[in-house]
């Protein structure tokens, strides 16, 4: 297999596999000393123009039941396929009879390395008619405890997305505050609802029981639930679980009635006391939720889809006190274990997560407030289930009024939801999985394909290889959203190299971008699992060991360091990575952090690539849109700048550019190229909103404005006060590094039995700073490659099969694999599960920040720093409530 | 009888056609068999029974009164009469009225010693000593003559006997006849239709009050008066304007301005109705006094209080049993009830001294001129003894039954309410007892001597005022709290721990499948909604109201919505109220809603299939509802509860199954199964909610159990069982509409205090005690009476007199504060004879009563029973050791006051909470019933009365609807017969096997025996018999303020069974025949003596 190429417009093919690694090392040793993981990340059900749906069911093997794919040899004459994972011969059935060298099945055609399978519904084999399958259920539960314009706004929003269900959609409707009220739809003399207390947590049956719903111990695939569901109506197929259809109906039947109910539907009633947060129970209005979808009928696919207007404070899942003088955890108060609700709440969602898991429903949240709700405590709940989350700041703003009705726009067809998948990997001998990150749940079975150490979602460890090649089969089955079952087949192969030879071949293996994305989720998935983990010195120091086993330089001599052109973008990444928000925490609150975390585990590699590494397009007269450095020295008062970092889209107007716009220049015919000048961004950024989930905030700004914040707190400082004399360029920007996350100049040189350390240079970088000028200059050259894909991401991504929104629906996960072998067998167990292992490899490497500024022992600058973080605050939430600004980064190591 | 209700057939008169209600109800939800006419009267009507006492209005009236008869009874069908409510709970104009009748001695003719002896005792029917030879001669010396007796005023007319026009002549008549009232005439006749509709409505009452009032005598006296012969008769009936001018000028002109016109008016009243009073009696005596001995002294007693004490010897002793001559008694001569249906004039106080009040079953008007009524407060004994060892040698008990809010007699004088600004009313500074009338103010005024601790406090500056030569105040006839024995003091904040919280009703109805399918839930709802219009009117008044089955449902009933919304509470083991408000609102923000939902709650749950009843977390759900506010909850359970908080087992069956055990602990089932609910009660009591529970079932429900929370919280319980569809709606709605608008407070607190040298020992009753001193009582309404037992702790002296008063301090329903005090002294005795001459038998009774149920749940039956004996024993022991003068051991003698304690003690015995057989939850029931009872209730409860109605047109009603009762002996009932029995909650009907079937047609609609079902309303057919029937039953119910259950006995088969346990004086398997049952009593007292 050749190495991608980067310019590649769908990196991911039909497979939707993309690796660390194309080729990979022999040994476990081997595997380590690579510092970057194996891992995979794969979209599990991703569209594809080229997909092929097999109305049959799949062919397995009898002993190790993996699907028959275009990697088995078969045997025409004998009708004998074997199976390349367990080498088990197997015979086609009767019905295959009729293939033969021309007749090939699609299956086992090679230009189908994933193909689909229509499977009958397993509980009803028999009468299997996909028209009958079950309707999707959504299962709204709204806060009505904020203020009457926000709930108005969200009524408003619910209303909308009523009325885009498609007819045979189940929908039912929770509301709550103090207490949760479960409203019965069915009920036709007068509205009913049930209310359940704020303060009480309820097992799953409890909530049954109360809702008249009994405790059905068959709930789960008991034959004949859908019996009798020939009808068209969807409330003929629930069988003994008729009570259900009291709370869910068809949108088309009570779309009417849910209307009238949210016309009535008030603020709520409860009195809160003056210097009090409403008492919201959020934790038992979504466990509640969840239990009433528990009497469900097996295998519906449902989603919870919460509407969230403030911190839970009554009730399990509660995250800070009702008394408004406590302001909501920050991140100083979780590592000071000063959060004395964390724990519990984390604790609670847990358990709801796992709930949902086995019912197989998803909880989606969509939260407004100016204050934190919560996300922190849920996400485990929402990413256990893969569900959305959309954070804004109000329910009438634009990131949720257009992320909410994006769900539902065009009929959720479109949309691509599809629920209760689950994947089954099968691979080589040799391989076995170690874990899954991304927004799934493992079921923890144990078999010979899992590793014992787990990472994230635990599961691949490595026996020996025994094959030139190792395969690995991913089985996605799933309910499509019209209700039917689907089997998702994808069969890869990877060529084992041996290292020991030379590491041309992993090099050319080398795929940047998803390398980052994996020590970007590593690196987040630590911060929230290891207590103490420092991410900047991790990533710092797999840099090193990186370039250290991959680079070439003489020893002594860090100017004769170079790297192959194949990870020529990584050091990049890095950087940018360690001054993400998803390392550098302590600016955003533990929801806002949680929320990019969420995404960064469920977006697709380029995307996440933009979260880590924005993209910068700069727009001038006399020039097309070009990428532009991610650095101050980008900005120039005749350009527009368009900043894309995922979360946020910001169109940047130079000084002369704004004074014109203000002037009116573009309305006067003359200035017609002006006109289109300041169009073309707004243009570009509609492309990228429109495409991505959740909308981004677009922020339009003007140099030096207050908003040109949002552009600045992306951009390399390059030039700040020590340097700006000499950067200062015409129409350039000066950023002040005291809110910044300083730049760190990686240098190498020689040291001991020929390991590459880095030092960062602090003294020696001011010294040099032509040095350091011509550094940046390379590295623009080298991310102009990057931002060229980066650039062209949206359209790309728009391009790849016809649905735009498909990211949306996709899985993204990130499987890191281990391999084992018997050469040198080491201990897998415990560590930092299989790589990174600096304690076996001393090599010497050592780190030395340049930003003594930041030096936590600089008490001066501290004080500004926090002065500084302060007002940051008081700005975000405009709230009066002051985050504790001591969210200081942790004192720096210093040698 | 006259039908002024023009248009309608004539086979119906207005009069209260329980059916026409039935009917309505029943369009509602139940299918009713025979439809006869939704007539209403008029438009208002879906509630007919208004009519009761006019039935019986003699024919002029109906010229005058125009449109359907007097609202009052209506309102209330069976109920008290109507004018009396406007005025019990606040007469308006009374702070203001400080118009007393200035010293009525001086204008009563018949006043204090002057007149006192009246001579005319020679009438009296044999004295008592007399006894029939058969019974073994005479038993005593004859009692004391008249001598030396302060004839009281009563005594004269009484004694006088026909006489009576001279009294009225004398006291001038003609003042008092039409000239003098007509005006009131005249204003009563229009104000009728007003006073109709609006009758309980706050609305109406202030400026109209007089002439309800004023034209309740009219409706009242016609009962009365029928038997009058000659002028007085005429006039009052002829004017409509019933004589009893008693109140009558007091009301009417509102505040008198200082004046006295009660003067000249009041005293010509008091005698002519006096007169009634004295002839009343005594007709029906002559009549049906077949034992002469017993009936005289009787008669005699009340008026021998005055006596010196060492005055004559006792009047009493009876009768003489022959220990071997048992068949030599003639049944007809013992000792039996012999009430009076004629009004008696009562006076508190006569001659400075207590008047002992008449039989608390008699019809009675009270002239409060010192002790409160009898009403409100009535001791077991007419004096006090001085030491606690002449109490325990009577062997009675020394208690008193206090009824507060008792519905007064309409006649009388209204309640004065005395406003004292904001000091609050005069109270002694050590006892913090309250001014009455017998305060000794001392020192020119400037000080008073308490008369309940002996203290003597400062008189508040503002209040002095001068002593007259009399040694009383000048201003002690115009100050109400200085010349009454019963006022209300108007509370000050110092009363008040929050503002008065506002009427509140919260409905809470059972829905669960047997509810929904027995129609349980139906009538309910349909009573209700015809009840709403009932509440207290008033923005103050909010209700609520919650279904449950295994869950509970609220109803949000804002007028914003659209449409009433069910808020579902599912957790019935951790309950909680579903809103912070909108669950109770004020009534005229919900009224629509609150019609239109309780029209669909029965069809809505039509096809409920959940069985289980969640009554405890329903009933603490919705105490949390109205927790901030407290109020009125009103429970409709159809059920054994089943589900969640507080839920039961069906015990009954449990003990059944295990016999051995059951037999032995079998009362233990009439305990409460456990403590969860009396916990609840408690917390409710505390919030001043107050539970009244309707059980209308079909099956055992656990009384003992429920029951703890009426209980506690001053509450009631209403039973109906079997519950039938068909013929108890009625009584539901009837039962519902006077709980609500029956005279009643809310978040109230009462505390009895007695004179230096008694103590109260305890109070028993539905209430809540948190502090020894004190009754919490959520709410309490006029039904509703403490017992409240009194213990020495010193001597009192001879002579003086022993006060008790007591002091309820509540909230009314229209949301005022106000203190009742009620105040009775009575004289102290070292006598024996003394005690047992001025014994009160009913409420010694009563108390007996309330006693052995109270012992029922914790003691064998066996043991209680002897225990009931040998209360009666003692007491018939004492006697005879030291007052009966008579040696002979083969007597049984009897005091005169309490000669019928055997027989009640009997019947007792033989009642359902001490019959041995018998489901557990009647005789929960029982239990639970009696305690808050009445004195007059109790008395029929035990002994029920029971009267001939097949011969009702032959028998010229001489005085009264309700003919004579018959004793409850089998030996008065012949075949051919058809007899009513009424207990005060059942009204049986039986009739024989060879009953004239022209009868049957007349009264029932039916043309024989075979015809009837056990079931079955009441209605009015177009012929004398049914009308005087129906009148009979009216009067009954008002009476008894109850509906009756009506129920249909025929001899032979088990309802006739039933009939016939109410024969107490037969004998039955498990109970003597009360001949054998005097003997049985004789014998132990002679073993006693021996």
């Amino acid at each position: 297999m050749a190495a991608p190429e980067l310019a590649q417009t769908d990196p991911e093919g039909i497979e939707g596999v993309r690796m660390t690694w194309l080729n990979w090392p022999r040994s476990k040793v081997e595997a380590s000393k690579c510092v970057i993981p194996i891992a995979a990340s794969i979209q599990p059900i991703r569209p594809h123009v080229d997909l092929q749906i097999l109305p049959y069911p799949p062919l397995r093997c009898k002993t190790c039941s993996a699907v028959l794919n275009p990697f088995c040899r078969v045997d025409f004459t004998a009708l004998i396929w074997i199976c390349p994972f367990c080498f088990q011969r197997n015979h086609f059935p009767q019905h295959y009879s009729s293939i033969s060298q021309t007749n090939v099945p699609a299956e086992l055609y090679p230009n189908f390395p994933s193909i689909e399978y229509l499977i009958p519904n397993y509980q009803n084999p028999q009468n299997y008619n996909p028209a009958v399958a079950s309707s999707p259920i959504y299962l709204f539960v709204l806060d009505t405890c904020m203020i009457e314009e926000e709930l108005e706004f969200a009524k408003s929003a619910l209303k909308r997305a009523i009325g885009m269900l498609p007819d045979n959609a189940m929908v039912g409707f929770i509301s709550y505050g103090t207490q949760v009220q479960v409203h019965e739809l069915g009920f036709s003399e007068m509205s009913k609802v049930y209310v359940f207390r704020g303060s009480k947590e309820l097992s799953r049956d409890q909530v049954l029981e109360q809702l008249g719903l009994g405790v059905s111990g068959g709930r789960r695939a008991g034959p004949g639930i859908q019996k009798g569901g020939a009808g068209p109506s969807p409330t003929a197929g629930a069988g003994p679980n008729t009570g259900i259809n009291r709370f869910l109906l068809p949108a088309s039947e009570c779309e009417y009635t849910l209307n009238s109910l949210l016309d009535e539907l008030a603020t709520d009633q409860w009195p809160v006391a003056p210097g009090n947060r409403a008492l919201r129970c959020t934790g038992v209005a979504l466990s509640v939720a969840a239990g009433l979808l528990g009497a469900s009928t097996a295998g519906t696919g449902a989603r919870i889809i919460g509407l969230v207007g403030g911190p839970c404070t009554e009730g399990p899942g509660a995250i800070v006190s009702k008394d408004l003088s406590d302001p909501v955890r920050s991140h100083k108060d979780l590592d000071k274990d000063a959060a004395p609700f964390f724990k519990k709440a984390v604790h609670f969602f847990d358990e709801l997560g796992k709930q949902l898991v086995s019912q197989g429903h998803v909880l989606d949240v969509f939260a407004s407030a100016l204050d934190q709700v919560g996300i922190a405590e849920m996400k485990v709940a929402i990413e256990k289930t893969g569900g959305l989350v959309v954070l804004a700041e109000s329910f009438g703003h634009s990131v949720f009024k257009d992320s909410f009705k994006r769900i539902f726009e065009d009929g959720e067809q479109s949309l691509g939801l599809s629920f209760n998948g689950t994947l089954e990997i099968n691979c080589s001998k040799d391989i076995k999985v170690q874990g899954i990150i991304g927004p799934c749940t493992s079921l923890e079975k144990k078999g010979p394909a899992v590793a014992s150490t787990v990472i994230g979602q635990g599961i691949l460890q490595l026996g020996r290889w025994s094959n030139p090649q190792l395969y690995i089969q991913f089985l996605t089955s799933y309910q499509s959203p019209d209700g039917q079952m689907r089997l998702r087949v994808t069969t890869v192969t990877r060529r084992w190299v041996d290292s020991t030879l030379g590491n041309e071949d992993l090099i050319q293996g080398f795929d940047q971008e998803v390398a980052a994305v994996v020590m970007a989720r590593l690196a987040s998935y630590k911060m929230e699992m290891e207590e103490g983990f420092d991410a900047t010195r991790w990533l710092d120091r797999n840099l090193i060991r990186l370039c250290s086993k991959f680079g070439d330089y003489r020893k002594d001599d860090p100017a004769s360091f170079t790297l192959n052109p194949c990870f020529s973008l990584f050091p990049q990444f890095m950087f940018n990575l360690r001054r993400s928000q998803f390392v550098q925490v302590f600016n955003n609150s533990p929801d806002e952090t949680a929320y990019f975390r969420i995404l960064l585990n469920r977006e697709t590699i380029s995307n996440a690539a933009v979260m880590i590494q924005p993209s910068l397009i700069s727009y001038a007269f006399n020039s097309l849109p070009a990428p532009a450095l991610l650095d101050v020295q980008s900005i120039a008062a005749d350009r527009i700048l368009l900043l894309d970092s995922y979360f946020s889209v910001v169109i940047f107007h130079g000084m002369t550019i704004a004074q014109w716009r203000n002037m009116g220049y573009q309305n006067q015919p003359e200035h017609q190229g002006f006109a289109l000048l300041l169009q073309a961004p707004h243009d570009d950024a509609q492309l990228i909103i429109r495409d991505r989930f959740p909308v981004p905030r677009l922020v339009v700004c003007d140099q030096h404005g207050s908003q040109a914040r949002f552009l600045l707190a992306k951009l390399n400082p390059s030039a700040t006060y020590s340097n700006a004399h000499e950067m200062m360029n015409s129409g350039s920007d000066v950023i002040f590094t005291d809110d910044a996350f300083d730049d760190c100049i990686l240098v190498g040189y020689g040291q001991g039995r020929g390991v590459c350390g880095f030092d960062v240079i602090g003294e020696k970088f001011r010294e040099e700073e032509n040095q350091l000028a011509m550094r940046n200059l390379q590295r623009a050259k080298k991310a102009a490659v990057l931002f060229k894909i980066l650039s062209f991401f949206p359209r790309i991504s728009s391009d790849v099969g016809e649905s735009g929104a498909s990211t949306v629906a996709t899985l993204i996960v990130l499987l890191v694999l281990a391999i084992t072998s018997t050469a040198a067998p080491l201990d897998t167990e415990g560590g930092d599960g299989g790589f990174g292992r600096e304690k076996n490899e001393r090599d010497e490497c050592f780190l030395l920040c340049v930003n003594e500024k930041l030096c936590a022992c600089d008490v001066r600058v501290a004080e500004q720093r926090s002065i500084c973080c302060q007002n940051y605050c008081l700005e975000k939430c405009g709230s009066g409530e002051v985050h504790s600004c001591g969210d200081l980064p942790k004192k720096p190591i210093c040698p | 009888m006259a039908t002024p209700g023009g248009p309608r057939p004539g086979n119906f008169p207005p009069n209260y056609n329980p059916n026409a209600l039935a009917n309505n109800m029943q369009n509602l939800q139940i299918n009713q068999p025979n439809q006869q006419q939704s007539g209403n009267l008029g438009g208002s009507a879906p509630r007919p029974p208004n009519t009761t006492p006019f039935g019986q209005q003699p024919p002029p009236f109906t010229g005058i009164r125009p449109g359907p008869p007097p609202p009052f009874t209506g309102i209330r069908p069976g109920p008290p009469p109507p004018g009396v409510f406007p005025r019990g709970p606040v007469p308006p104009n009374a702070p203001a009225q400080t118009t007393l009748p200035p010293n009525m001695v001086s204008t009563r003719p018949t006043g204090p010693p002057s007149v006192s002896q009246p001579p005319p005792i020679v009438s009296r029917p044999p004295p008592p000593g007399v006894l029939p030879s058969q019974i073994g001669g005479p038993a005593a010396p004859s009692v004391s003559g008249p001598g030396p007796r302060p004839g009281s005023v009563s005594s004269s007319p009484r004694t006088a006997g026909p006489p009576s026009p001279t009294h009225m002549s004398a006291s001038g008549p003609v003042s008092n006849g039409p000239p003098i009232f007509a005006p009131g005439m005249a204003q009563s006749g229009p104000q009728f239709p007003p006073s109709m509709g609006g009758m309980p409505r706050p609305s109406v009452r202030p400026p109209q009050q007089p002439h309800v009032l004023l034209s309740r005598p009219s409706s009242q006296p016609p009962q009365v008066r029928p038997g009058f012969a000659g002028p007085p008769t005429g006039a009052s009936s002829a004017m409509g304007q019933p004589a009893p001018p008693f109140s009558a000028p007091a009301q009417n002109m509102p505040p008198p301005p200082g004046s006295s016109p009660f003067s000249a008016p009041v005293p010509g009243t008091l005698q002519s109705s006096s007169s009634p009073y004295g002839m009343q009696t005594w007709p029906p005596q002559a009549q049906q006094v077949a034992p002469p001995p017993i009936p005289g002294p009787m008669q005699q007693q009340p008026r021998m209080f005055g006596m010196p004490p060492g005055g004559p010897p006792l009047p009493n002793q009876s009768m003489a049993l022959n220990q071997t001559g048992q068949s030599k008694i003639d049944p007809n001569q013992i000792p039996r009830l012999t009430p009076s249906s004629a009004v008696i004039l009562h006076e508190t106080r006569q001659g400075n001294q207590a008047n002992p009040p008449p039989p608390a079953t008699s019809d009675y008007i009270v002239k409060d001129n010192g002790n409160c009524s009898p009403r409100y407060m009535r001791c077991t004994m007419n004096q006090i003894p001085c030491t606690v060892d002449l109490l325990s040698t009577s062997a009675m008990q020394l208690a008193l039954l206090v009824q507060p809010l008792a519905l007064p007699h309409p006649s009388e004088e209204p309640i004065h309410v005395v406003d004292f600004g904001e000091s609050g009313p005069v109270r002694c500074s050590r006892c913090k007892g309250y001014i009455n009338p017998f305060m000794k103010f001392i020192d020119q005024g400037r000080r008073f001597i308490c008369n309940l601790c002996g203290f003597t406090d400062e008189t508040p500056r503002d209040y002095h005022c001068n002593l007259g030569p009399d040694g009383r105040r000048r201003d002690a006839d115009e100050r109400p709290e200085l010349c009454r024995g019963t006022v209300e003091f108007v509370a000050t904040k110092e009363y008040m721990v929050r503002d008065p919280m506002p009427a509140v009703f919260f409905f809470l109805i059972d829905v669960s499948m047997n509810a929904i399918q027995t129609g349980a839930t139906a009538a309910a709802c349909s009573a209700i909604n015809q009840v709403i219009a009932d509440l207290p009117e008033g923005p103050r008044t909010m209700v609520g109201i919650a279904t449950f089955d295994s869950t509970i449902h609220f109803y949000n009933l804002k007028r914003a919505l659209q449409q009433p919304l069910m808020l579902v509470v599912p957790d019935v083991q951790d309950v909680y109220t579903p809103l912070e408000s909108d669950v109770v609102v004020p009534l005229a923000e919900c009224r629509q809603h609150l019609e239109l939902l309780l029209e669909s709650i029965p069809t809505m749950f039509q096809s409920n299939r959940i069985a289980d009843s969640a009554f405890g977390a329903a009933v603490k759900a919705a105490f949390l509802a109205m927790k901030s506010t407290g109020g009125k909850l009103l429970v409709f359970q159809s059920v054994l509860p089943s589900a969640g908080l507080g839920s039961l087992s069906a015990r009954e069956a449990e003990g059944r199954s295990n016999i051995s055990a059951g037999e032995k602990e079998a009362h233990k089932l009439l305990q409460p199964a456990d403590k969860a609910l009396k916990t609840m009660a408690i917390e409710f009591a505390e919030y001043q909610v107050c539970v009244d529970l309707f059980i209308t079932t079909q099956t055992y429900v656990d009384i003992a159990s429920l029951s703890v929370i009426p209980r506690i919280t001053g509450g009631q319980v209403y039973y109906y069982y079997p519950f039938s569809a068909l013929s108890d709606p009625a009584k539901l709605y009837n039962d519902l509409r006077w709980n609500v608008i029956r005279p009643q407070g809310f978040e109230a607190v009462m505390r009895v205090r007695c004179s230096q040298g008694i103590q109260v020992q305890e109070y028993s009753g539905n209430f809540c005690r948190r502090i020894p001193t004190d009754v919490d009582l959520p709410a309490i309404d006029c039904d509703k009476t403490i017992m409240v037992s009194l213990k020495h702790d010193d001597k009192l002296q001879e002579g003086t007199e022993c006060a008790f008063q007591c002091a309820l301090l509540y909230t009314t329903v229209h949301g005022q504060r106000r203190i009742r005090v009620s105040t009775l002294s009575l004289p102290c005795t070292n006598m024996l004879s003394n005690l047992f001459r001025s014994a009160d038998l009913d409420t010694q009774f009563a108390c007996i009563t309330k006693q052995v149920a109270s012992e029922i749940p914790s003691a064998p039956l066996a043991q209680v029973r002897d225990q009931a004996t040998s209360i009666c024993v003692n007491i018939l022991y004492s006697y005879r050791k030291f007052c009966a003068t008579v040696s002979s051991s083969g007597q049984l003698i009897l005091p005169e006051a309490l000669k019928l304690l055997p027989l009640y003690t009997l019947a007792l015995m033989k009642s359902t909470g001490l019959r041995s057989e018998g489901r557990i939850d009647d005789r929960s029931f029982w239990i639970n019933h009696v305690s808050p009872l009445p004195t007059p209730l109790i008395i029929p409860l035990v002994y029920p009365r029971m009267i001939a109605i097949h011969d009702l047109d032959e028998k010229e009603l001489d005085d009264s609807t309700i003919p004579s009762p018959i004793p409850l002996s089998s030996e008065h009932i012949t075949d051919e017969g058809i007899y009513l029995l009424e207990n005060g909650e059942d009204c049986l009907i039986c009739v024989g096997n060879s009953v004239q079937s022209s009868s049957l047609q007349q009264l029932f609609g039916i043309s024989s025996v075979e015809e009837i079902s056990s079931q079955f309303t009441l209605q009015q057919y177009d012929n004398p018999l049914s009308k005087k029937l129906n009148a009979i039953v009216n009067e009954i119910r008002r009476q008894r303020c109850s509906y009756l259950r009506l129920k249909f006995c025929k001899k032979g088969d088990p309802s006739g069974m039933t009939f016939f346990s109410h024969m107490v004086e037969d004998k039955t398997q498990s109970g003597l025949s009360y001949v054998e049952y005097l003997v049985h009593i004789h014998r132990q007292i002679q073993s006693k003596m021996a």
